[in-house]
């Protein structure tokens, strides 16, 4: 056994060791992600910028693309993470969890590879299986398609049998659960139909239900997980809570569905149903709040891993703030009718992608990282603690700044483009020559550039932060039974 | 079916659902925080909390024009009466869910009150 402190993988599971090789992907997505988003970004203050080399259009794809799959990695890497912790028995089928990690890693760096060397094909078949499928946010081609459903049954494999050959916690019978609606419904978003309206029907199924459903219930289960792991919260109370919670999310998340149905061709009744369940979609999030509020009360903040509590903490809020405020501001089809699809959509979707998932999965990277440098201490006092604060203030004022600035230019492109120009396409190059847009971008670029400094840090940090350590975790004012 | 929202009130629609929002999670902090700590005078700001949501829904129920239709109306009203009682279940499935940690209740810091 090494010494508190370092890096090492004996501290860890099976299960957990799979984790981090999934964690370490998913950082480096996220880096990728960064990048794209800043080329993108100069390319709308500077059109001409790699024209014809690396064009606006794939670096976007490639910046959203990137942004999926690492959050389905560390999704998947926090799911193996607390598998064994939850199932009480080693991994079922590891070997072929590990074979699936780097099927699956490969195929993504092929994908990546074709977005950026080929980009475009002749539009018939070929393209579709080989190089891009044409589906907003779901642009992989068909062969990966095929192999992402195939990575994740065996992930849903090894997820179910651990937790069918072992015990089944509520946090694990959610999760599997919740594991065959989230890898089911991507198969919606596979088939072909020439009708557009169909198409985009389907779709929404993917990106919606994906997002509003079963990716909020998925981190769910993980920040129960994380609240037991880091306050040490009491495991009846986090299971009736997600319970809870997955009622709600379900109940209004579902046939929120309604709200991307306004403007796709489908019949009038999605206005009624899009307004009735768009109206509820934030009463999660307000309970949310509430039990937060409750649970730091009952334990006064008293916790074992300060950097993933704080970013726990940022999810809260983000979560609330970027899916709830930002999204209510915007749902209701009588002022969607002007917001949809503007910079104010992108507004709500960077503040609720990062609020809600982003935060979850790095408070995760924090957890991996005190238990795989043997528990540790990681409360007050640590060493270099200013850069993972930094790092989190960076990273959230860097978002924050790049949602008010397309908030902004949003806005503007509602009012003119929109609303006076009707939506024409002089309306769309009226408002994007406008001051409030161009300055809108601007300010977009300069937080980008915040948040890529936040993210640097944030690498630095994992890479160094309880390097060593010999304190152990400061221990639970109250454990966490089975 | 519905009724677009005039130019002129694209702010106040966007500005008053964000306070709907802000509002009600305001009310429910307050309401949750006065019973967690039993500082029962802060139980007034979170009524004033929701009496600012009242004033927020109505705005954006008459900027989104809302009271248009049969249908919205009954929106609105659910929007108020909804966020009215939320917060009142959540603390009911709070006390819940910690009665286990706590079952004096008289004793603990978050006494069970009507």
């Amino acid at each position: 056994m090494a010494m508190p402190g370092t890096l090492d993988s004996a501290n860890l599971n099976g299960g957990q060791k799979l984790a981090v090789k999934y964690f370490t992907v998913a950082l480096a997505l996220f880096g990728a992600q960064i990048v794209f988003g800043l080329l993108a970004g100069i390319q709308y203050l500077k059109p001409d910028f790699l024209y014809g080399v690396l064009d606006f259009s794939v670096n976007r794809m490639v910046h959203i693309n990137a942004l999926v799959v690492w959050l389905l990695f560390g999704f998947i890497g926090s799911s193996y993470w607390l598998l064994e912790d939850e199932a009480g028995i080693p991994v079922v089928g590891l070997r072929l969890g590990n074979l699936v990690f780097w099927v699956f890693t490969l195929a993504v760096a092929v994908v990546v590879v074709v977005y950026l060397l080929v980009q475009i094909g002749p539009g018939d078949h070929s393209t579709l299986w080989l190089i891009n499928e044409g589906r907003e946010y779901i642009e992989a081609p068909r062969w990966a398609d095929i192999g992402i459903v195939a990575c994740v049954l065996a992930f849903f494999f090894n997820v179910a049998a651990t937790f069918a050959k072992g015990r089944y916690t509520g946090i694990g019978g959610v999760l599997v659960l919740d594991l065959i609606a989230l890898f089911g419904i991507y198969l919606a978003g596979m088939f072909y139909t020439p009708n557009i309206s169909v198409d985009q029907y389907w779709w929404w199924w993917v990106i919606h239900l994906w997002v509003e459903a079963t990716w909020e219930v998925l981190v769910g289960c993980l920040m129960a997980y994380g609240l037991m792991q880091t306050l040490g919260v009491r495991r009846k109370i986090v299971e009736t809570w997600l319970y809870i919670e997955v009622a709600l999310m379900f109940g209004s998340g579902i046939l929120g569905l309604g709200h991307h149905y306004f403007w796709i061709g489908t019949p009038e009744y999605w206005f009624t149903i899009g307004g009735f369940f768009s109206a509820l979609e934030p009463i999660p999030l307000v309970a949310m709040v509430v039990h937060s509020v409750f649970d730091s009360g009952t334990h006064n903040m008293k916790n074992n891993n300060h950097p993933a509590l704080a970013w726990i903490i940022a999810h809260a809020f983000g979560n609330f703030f970027g899916a709830g405020v930002w999204g209510f501001m915007h749902t209701l089809p009588q002022i969607n009718l002007y917001t949809h699809g503007t910079q104010w959509s992108a507004s709500h979707g960077h503040f609720a992608f990062f609020g809600a998932y982003a935060t979850l999965v790095i408070a995760f990277f924090y957890l991996a990282l005190q238990k795989w440098r043997g528990n540790v201490w990681m409360s007050g006092g640590l060493a270099g603690a200013w850069r993972w604060k930094w790092a989190l203030g960076l990273l959230n004022l860097g978002m924050v700044g790049m949602v008010m600035a397309m908030l902004v230019a949003g806005y503007e492109q509602s009012q003119i483009e929109r609303a006076i120009e009707g939506s024409s396409w002089v309306g769309y190059f009226v408002a994007q020559a406008h001051p409030w847009f161009v300055q809108g971008m601007w300010w977009r670029q300069v937080f980008g550039w915040m948040f890529a400094a936040g993210f640097v840090l944030l690498v630095w940090d994992l890479l160094t932060l309880g390097r060593g350590e010999r304190r152990p975790a400061q221990a639970h004012s109250e454990s966490a039974p089975r | 079916m519905i009724e677009p929202v005039a130019l002129q009130d694209f702010f106040l629609t966007f500005f008053s659902a964000a306070m709907v929002i802000l509002c009600g999670a305001l009310y429910a902090l307050l309401f949750a925080y006065a019973r967690v700590r039993r500082r029962q005078r802060l139980m007034p700001l979170a009524y004033l909390a929701y009496l600012g949501l009242v004033a927020s829904v109505l705005v954006l129920a008459m900027a989104a024009n809302l009271f248009a239709t049969g249908f919205w109306t009954f929106i609105v009203m659910l929007m108020l009466i909804g966020y009215l009682l939320a917060p009142h279940a959540i603390w009911h499935l709070c006390v819940g869910t910690h009665a286990h940690d706590h079952p004096d209740q008289e004793s603990g810091p978050y006494q069970k009150q009507s």
